[in-house]
């Protein structure tokens, strides 16, 4: 039989006790949509992300990264559907539901696949910059997340996730000691995807953030963005790079560095769909989930 | 299509865990695709799936009253105190 609260307060405590929800508890209406609506984005954008790996396989230099390009490709959406599963069994969308939704252009996916990857470079810069910051939210959640199979699904997430960052430290270090062709590229591409990449942990939690009050999330965001400043600054200068922020400053005194301050209207225009790939990305989503539907057809047809 | 729950052990002192659930046509493709979501970096050498409609669970309330039950237990309290007591008698 299913646990549950008198009303939300009761619920409150019992999270506020470290208490752990499962999905066969009857949770409160509030908080079973703002977790399932979190976990969908994140199925959405491992879901989006390795769609963009996957362009890149072709294209991919040397047999050893393509390989590796696959793998993350295979990771990326072994990630969103583990995540589907988790979502479809909290009760609100089914797993196809949340995909039509997906390609209707209905629901979120992270900001940072709402651009095109113009080069090689870029998809380092993904690789290392954004992958890191997927992976510090990922972890801030995995901490102290209340609901227990989003929890247990992000531990072997972050491990791979953690796969991919090291993977993309090892190919930004082979392009810095590369030709100055190729760190011009990775120059180029780093002016592009640091700031998207920094707006991916979102602008500063609000005070009522129902993410942190009910302990899926336990950092807040302008905290975590602060963390990744301060140890990707400094990396990139340590690889010879110029990061683009031309109000760039350090404190002496803290040891801080300060990117100064951020525009935040390109966040909110990926939010909307508005974003400089969004249609053509979407609409490559859409089609693919299209050109694959005889083979769904097929499966429910074979099912035993 | 049915959905899963898959079971990973991974070495020979280890018990058999749950690791998540999945979506399959058949049981042969449920094996397939518990191999490539779950197993990809050795996290296990055997692997389990069961048929979510085969699952038999016992409710909270059933399984309940075995954490109230102090009499199978023994603390030791006792019979550390005298050592204690002892020990320090000695010292």
């Amino acid at each position: 039989m299913a646990r549950e609260w008198k009303d939300l307060a009761e619920f409150e405590a019992f999270l506020d006790d470290g208490g752990i929800v499962e999905v066969d508890d009857d949770m409160p209406d509030e908080y079973r949509n703002a977790v399932f609506t979190f976990i969908e984005m994140h199925a959405n954008s491992e879901y989006m992300g390795g769609l963009t790996e996957r362009d890149w396989i072709p294209k991919t230099p040397g047999l050893r990264h393509k390989m590796s390009v696959l793998a993350k490709t295979q990771d990326e959406i072994g990630h969103g559907h583990l995540l589907y599963m988790v979502a479809a069994d909290m009760g609100v969308k089914t797993r196809t539901e949340m995909l039509e939704d997906l390609m209707a252009g209905k629901s979120r996916f992270h900001n940072v696949f709402h651009y095109k990857a113009e080069t090689w470079g870029d998809q380092v810069a993904i690789a290392f910059l954004v992958d890191a910051a997927a992976l510090a939210s990922q972890q801030a959640v995995f901490k102290n997340c209340s609901y227990g199979p989003y929890r247990r699904i992000l531990k072997r997430i972050i491990s791979e996730e953690g796969f991919h960052m090291r993977l993309g430290e090892d190919r930004m270090m082979r392009i810095a000691q590369g030709t100055d062709t190729q760190k011009e590229i990775f120059q180029g591409a780093l002016d592009r995807w640091f700031w998207p990449a920094l707006q991916l942990f979102g602008p500063d939690s609000k005070p009522n953030d129902v993410l942190l009050k009910w302990h899926i999330k336990s950092e807040r965001n302008e905290v975590l963005r602060d963390k990744w400043v301060q140890k990707f600054v400094p990396m990139l200068q340590s690889y010879g790079f110029t990061v683009p922020a031309p109000d760039l400053t350090y404190d002496e005194e803290t040891k801080k560095w300060d990117v100064g301050p951020i525009d935040w209207e390109p966040l909110k225009k990926t939010l909307a769909q508005g974003g400089p790939d969004s249609a053509r990305r979407i609409g490559e989503a859409r089609s693919n989930w299209e050109r694959t539907a005889w083979a769904r057809q097929a499966l429910e047809a074979s099912t035993s | 299509m049915a959905t899963y729950e898959v079971f990973l052990k991974k070495d020979g002192k280890d018990e058999f865990r749950h690791a998540g659930a999945l979506d399959a046509a058949n049981d042969e493709l449920a094996l397939v695709m518990a191999r490539e979501s779950y197993i990809r970096r050795a996290e296990g050498n055997k692997v389990w799936i069961v048929n979510r409609e085969n699952l038999i669970v016992g409710d909270d309330d059933f399984v309940g009253p075995n954490a109230d039950k102090p009499h199978r237990h023994h603390d030791g309290s006792a019979v550390a105190a005298r050592r204690k007591a002892i020990r320090e008698s000695d010292s």
